[in-house]
């Protein structure tokens, strides 16, 4: 892989060009925050934010999407939808590339899921180095901090230009075609590196307890009095999860037209965190109590993404703690309190 | 055979029977599926006649308790629509006072004429099949219950909060705004419209099944809320339940 060097100002060039492309998906301030959001031009964007309120998930898995359309005549003809959109995603944090990756690894188990991979290859995604990070961000021990795949390209801040590491031949193309870039020397390659060297300082949390460690301390502590005393608490509201870079879990519904003829089935994001979650048809619920499915949530971070896909299951963005009011959806403050009580 | 519909209004400003009239799109839709028999608001005809009856307002006399129970009596299936049927509503602020006390600043020298009661939603009154909630009713929600008794199936109404739906429009919380809401608590159906339109969530919708009420009464305390205001959020909506006490 070799890197390229672009000068802040012809990125906005860049940029223009890409809106000629098709659909350019960026970062922008909203309410103080900042969002993925449909660019209209290069001004619009933010390249060294800090992280966003929701990350780039639903361009892959949309909140609410329709997969199948059906006809309810004599006969029921059904036919699957599979939208793919062309979509650059400009700006997206390493941590969020490796959750990306992550819900490669789950979409593709077993049965791939078509209209994952349909969006996923019409997207192109652009990187950039996460240069000031979130308060609430873990990123740098839990090794989501920088990104070496997972992107088309990746730009990392150096002052009056950005390095461009090259991740794919996409990515080569689309520099090749409508940047005006140099060479990265090696020079160039050293900033880049100070930089997220210099980042990696710069996180206020860090994981209390290794990746590799987290099952056995969630397996040791099923029963903790913890979940209780964090249950207390738990609004059961679903944000920890909503705004998760990795929770992947959709409900799968029927909509039909007031003429009952015609009708579409849709999945839409849910939650483990809320109560009729795992409630089945029979009115029985197998997580009915809050502290059941809050310790879930860990569980599924923590351990059971590590033995199905052997990847863990938290990138270390923080959302969740921002996210939650109760102030008890931290994995690093839950661990500490595993750990210490262990 | 449509299934024949009857809207009838109780205590309210009939605000949730207008959003029923004013379905553009699906409004020719609706009056195919099903055979409209008696709407005050919309039409002169009149029967008593009728499968589904769709409640507008609360209960607050006890003329109204009488004929809630009458229509009930006729009616198969019988759907609350909008707060003040569903939840009580901005209705229940008066609970607060005494019925004398209410009856005189609303009414003056002219209270004897008026009696009054406490206000309720419908279903402490009379049993009830379905909700339609909102204020005024959400109108993809009255859909989705049509659409459902015209398949004979349960509807799907969401038991989440707000935040849920908040959250997937991709809203920064109001919390964060250095403002605080009822969100976390209140049923979510509304695709969080306040909310996403810079407002804060009232609660209009009701709680959700099990609210964790107590944390969420902390958290606006947390937040600069007195437990008076605290106690006044909950009652602009829900003065009828017990979250509101």
């Amino acid at each position: 892989m070799h890197s390229q060097v672009i000068a802040k100002q012809e990125l906005a060039a860049f940029v223009e060009n890409l809106l000629r492309q098709g659909e350019v998906v960026g970062v922008r301030r909203k309410d103080g925050k900042y969002v993925f959001d449909k660019i209209g031009s290069p001004g619009e964007l933010c390249l060294d934010y800090d992280v966003t309120v929701l990350s780039p998930k639903e361009y892959f898995l949309p909140q609410r999407e329709a997969f199948l359309k059906f006809e309810l005549a004599e006969a029921i003809k059904a036919e699957p939808i599979t939208q793919a959109q062309r979509r650059i995603i400009l700006g997206v944090h390493p941590y969020d590339i490796k959750a990306i990756q992550l819900m490669d690894a789950v979409f593709s188990k077993d049965n791939p899921d078509p209209n994952y991979f349909r969006k996923r290859e019409a997207a192109t995604i652009i990187g950039v180095d996460c240069l000031n990070p979130s308060p609430h961000a873990f990123c740098a021990s839990v090794g989501t901090a920088t990104a070496e795949s997972g992107f088309d390209l990746l730009l990392t801040d150096i002052g009056a230009e950005y390095v461009v590491a090259i991740g794919s031949a996409k990515g080569e193309e689309l520099l090749q075609k409508h940047a005006k870039t140099r060479d990265a020397s090696d020079g160039d390659l050293s900033k880049g590196k100070t930089a997220r060297d210099e980042a990696a300082r710069k996180y206020q949390l860090s994981a209390p307890v290794s990746l590799d460690q987290i099952p056995r301390l969630l397996e040791e502590n099923y029963d903790h009095p913890l979940w209780e005393e964090l249950a207390q608490k738990c609004l059961s509201c679903g944000s920890c999860t909503m705004v998760c870079p990795t929770c992947v879990c959709f409900d799968v519904q029927e909509d039909v037209a007031l003429t009952l003829t015609t009708g579409e089935r849709y999945r839409q994001w849910d939650s483990c965190l809320l109560e009729d979650f795992a409630k089945v048809a029979t009115g029985e619920n197998f997580r009915q109590h809050r502290s059941t499915r809050l310790r879930h949530r860990y569980f599924r971070k923590g351990k059971y993404m590590m033995e199905r896909f052997g990847i863990q299951g938290c990138v270390g963005c923080g959302r969740c703690i921002t996210a939650c009011l109760a102030e008890i959806a931290s994995p690093v403050d839950t661990y500490s309190r595993l750990k210490g009580g262990s | 055979m449509k299934p024949k519909v009857a809207f009838f209004d109780f205590t309210g400003c009939e605000g949730c029977q207008l959003e029923a009239i004013n379905f553009e799109q699906e409004l020719l839709d609706i009056i195919s599926a099903v055979d409209i028999v008696n709407f005050r608001e919309a039409m002169t005809e009149r029967s008593d006649d009728y499968d589904i009856a769709f409640i507008d307002g609360a209960i607050s006399t006890e003329r109204d308790i009488a004929r809630i129970k009458e229509i009930r009596g006729r009616a198969k299936i019988l759907v609350p629509i909008g707060a003040c049927a569903c939840i009580g509503g901005i209705n229940c602020l008066k609970n607060f006072y005494s019925m004398d006390e209410a009856l005189k600043i609303v009414y003056g020298d002219d209270a004897k004429y008026y009696d009054t009661i406490p206000a309720r939603p419908i279903d402490a009154v009379v049993p009830v099949e379905h909700y339609v909630r909102g204020c005024p009713m959400t109108q993809s929600e009255f859909l989705k219950v049509v659409k459902a008794l015209l398949q004979g199936k349960r509807p799907d109404i969401p038991n989440y909060p707000v935040c849920v739906e908040c959250k997937m429009a991709g809203n920064v919380c109001v919390f964060e705004k250095g403002e605080t809401c009822l969100g976390p608590v209140t049923r979510a159906g509304c695709g969080a419209l306040c909310v996403s339109n810079g407002r804060i969530c009232w609660g209009c919708r009701g709680l959700v099944d099990n609210p964790n009420a107590d944390s969420e009464k902390e958290i606006l305390k947390k937040h600069g809320l007195s437990v008076e205001q605290v106690l006044s959020r909950f009652r602009m909506f829900d003065g009828y339940s017990e979250v509101a006490k």
